[in-house]
């Protein structure tokens, strides 16, 4: 179920209505009574509502500060629609880079296109399309956290009962008239996403979003990300918590020490670097000749035994063989799992140099 | 440039303000000033004093306030919203960086503006029902040179907010300012004088004739500027001033006080919008 806010479009009245992806909602205003229909986005309908270029074009960015180069030659792409994940050691110039995507500092040299529009000389325009979360939310603390999402929706052109709505869906409507200066970390980083999707931009650039948020928090954030995506919206992200970046980004960019050493999905980064799955074969009894039989299988690349349990690096295309090997041996298998190369491998590899 | 974003980022500085007491504060302290000054400033006389008068009184104190009012409310607009880290989600939106410090601008002068206004003005009329000979032009001219003087200190502030990487450093620019302009530099100018003129006559009563230049250096520092301006504009005052030992010169005129204070502002705004045009956040 998706909860959408329309305007009337004789007198202006926003109205909210619910429903599944793709269906049409008929409806009548409740000020005017003038009848219309309104089709809820779906994964289709909301990619063609979306402008063909929506996505975001970094080309030879490069910023130095003094005699030290932050960012140096990046390149890289988003397509529209997909979620991007931006991964680097701390330092690794992350967040310059998403810096300098929105203007807020000046790179050197390179080029910056957000949805086909350069950012250096139309930011105005090109930052239309985006919603941003940045590494450190703030707020106007004297201020609550529906004003504060208020004033961000007049620059935004969004509607106050969306302020309202989104107040309500990210668990904050209780805070009434506290100002959001007295507000836990966790709210605040909750706000910070309101803030990032009002509007319902087309592109959104995420920063560290789960940073300071409980398992709640980041579900919310996590489950916020997917529906975005499913709208058709394009998201970069950038996030040291690995697993919840491998778990929803379809490509991932490392950054190391300003320059961008990998981009590609995380299979297709674990085949560059030959990273190999890990086969846990635990039996009923461990022998010498199970565990010799395994290691002379060729494409094994590694055997390790721990009591009952052989952790076998190979092919994934040599579980049956493995499996084969053992029983062979009079081996009797308890139970058998493979671990496909995690993003964390891959990030350490990419890394460590 | 549009209107709307202006005016959104203004009304935000002033609802931040108005949330946090500041005007109500900053009125009050005026309104209690002005009273006090008015029913215990005259050694010659007890109670309620004319407009006029409480407006002599109020000169030298208001040169020694309003700038460090307006400093501390300013100091921070930029610098202060950056080390917070929401000047990241506002330059992140569909607003120029000129819309933005412009509706600061626009926002911290009206809630300067406001206070001067509500504190003198609440005075003034408390004033003016318990004195019979009332002048309200001049309490105007008193009210309006006082919003130009505070409107300068506000623009330096604001330029002051974008050239410094850190808040407690511009706090420092900003407390130097007031310094410099309400005692380092009228003692520099007096030295200055000093040295080239006959201090001996002065000595013996005669009259100085202070040179042009003087008054010209003084054209530099806008608390003189505003206490000749009320010189200049306000009867009163001018008749009080007649006998001081350095009159204004003729040459000096309302508009020429008022132009020089409004070219205050109008530079430190241009060279704050300059600044934080090129400033990376």
């Amino acid at each position: 179920m998706t909860t959408q806010l329309v305007k009337c479009p004789t007198c202006k009245t926003t109205i909210t209505v619910s429903g599944e992806p793709s269906e049409k909602i008929f409806l009548t205003c409740p000020q005017c009574n003038q009848k219309g229909a309104f089709t809820i986005p779906g994964e289709k309908s909301a990619k063609t509502i979306g402008i063909n270029s929506a996505t975001i074009e970094v080309n030879g960015l490069t910023k130095s500060y003094n005699h030290f180069t932050a960012v140096n030659n990046v390149s890289f792409t988003v397509k529209k629609g997909e979620i991007f994940g931006f991964l680097g050691p701390n330092g690794a110039g992350k967040t310059t880079t998403i810096k300098s995507m929105l203007d807020l500092i000046h790179a050197n040299t390179g080029t910056i296109k957000i949805n086909g529009i350069d950012v250096r000389t139309h930011g105005k325009e090109a930052k239309k399309y985006v919603g941003y979360m940045p590494e450190k939310v703030a707020f106007y603390d004297n201020l609550t956290a529906l004003q504060n999402l208020r004033f961000y929706a007049e620059i935004k052109h969004a509607s106050k009962e969306e302020c309202t709505h989104l107040i309500e869906e990210f668990g904050l409507g209780d805070t009434g008239k506290k100002r959001v200066g007295k507000f836990s970390k966790g709210m605040v980083q909750r706000l910070g996403m309101a803030r990032a999707i009002l509007g319902n931009p087309l592109i959104l650039i995420l920063d560290e979003p789960s940073g300071g948020l409980d398992p709640r928090g980041v579900v919310l954030i996590r489950d916020k990300i997917l529906e975005m995506k499913k709208k058709g919206t394009t998201i970069f992200v950038s996030s040291h918590i690995l697993s919840e970046i491998q778990e929803i980004c379809d490509r991932v960019g490392i950054i190391n020490k300003g320059v961008l050493v990998a981009q590609d999905t995380v299979e297709g980064l674990s085949k560059k670097l030959n990273l190999k799955p890990q086969i846990t074969v635990t039996v009923d009894s461990m022998s010498a000749k199970i565990e010799n039989a395994v290691k002379k299988l060729p494409g094994v690349d590694s055997v390790k035994t721990q009591g009952n349990t052989l952790e076998i690096v190979c092919d994934g295309a040599m579980k049956a063989k493995v499996i084969l090997a053992i029983s062979t041996a009079d081996g009797n298998i308890q139970n058998l799992q493979t671990k496909e190369p995690s993003l964390e491998e891959v990030f350490m590899r990419y890394t460590e140099a | 440039m549009q209107t709307n974003v202006i005016l959104s980022i203004a009304k935000k500085e002033i609802m931040d303000n108005i949330r946090n007491k500041w005007i109500i504060l900053v009125s009050v302290m005026f309104a209690l000033l002005t009273l006090v000054i008015s029913y215990f400033g005259s050694l010659a006389s007890r109670g309620w004093q004319d407009l006029g008068f409480t407006i002599s009184g109020m000169a030298n104190l208001v040169t020694f306030l309003v700038p460090i009012i307006a400093l501390m409310l300013a100091y921070a607009t930029i610098i202060g919203e950056i080390e917070r880290g929401s000047m990241n989600s506002l330059l992140s939106l569909s607003a120029t960086r000129f819309e933005i410090i412009i509706g600061k601008f626009l926002g911290l002068a009206g809630v300067l503006c406001f206070t001067i206004f509500i504190g003198f003005g609440a005075a003034g009329l408390m004033i003016a029902a318990n004195v019979s000979n009332v002048n309200y032009a001049d309490y105007g001219i008193f009210i309006g040179a006082t919003m130009l003087l505070g409107l300068v200190f506000l623009s330096v502030a604001l330029f002051f907010s974008t050239i410094f990487n850190k808040r407690s450093t511009a706090m420092g620019g900003a407390i130097f300012l007031w310094f410099l302009f309400n005692i380092i530099l009228p003692i520099v100018f007096i030295g200055l004088l000093a040295t080239t003129i006959d201090m001996m006559m002065f000595a013996q009563g005669n009259t100085i004739v202070v040179p042009d230049w003087y008054h010209a250096l003084n054209l530099f520092n806008p608390t003189t500027v505003y206490s000749s301006l009320l010189t200049t504009a306000i009867g009163p005052v001018s008749s009080m001033s007649a006998s001081s030992m350095i009159p204004a010169p003729s040459w000096y005129s309302s508009g020429l006080l008022i132009g020089v204070l409004l070219a205050w502002i109008i530079v430190f705004f241009a060279l704050a919008v300059w600044r934080f045009q090129r400033k990376d956040i």
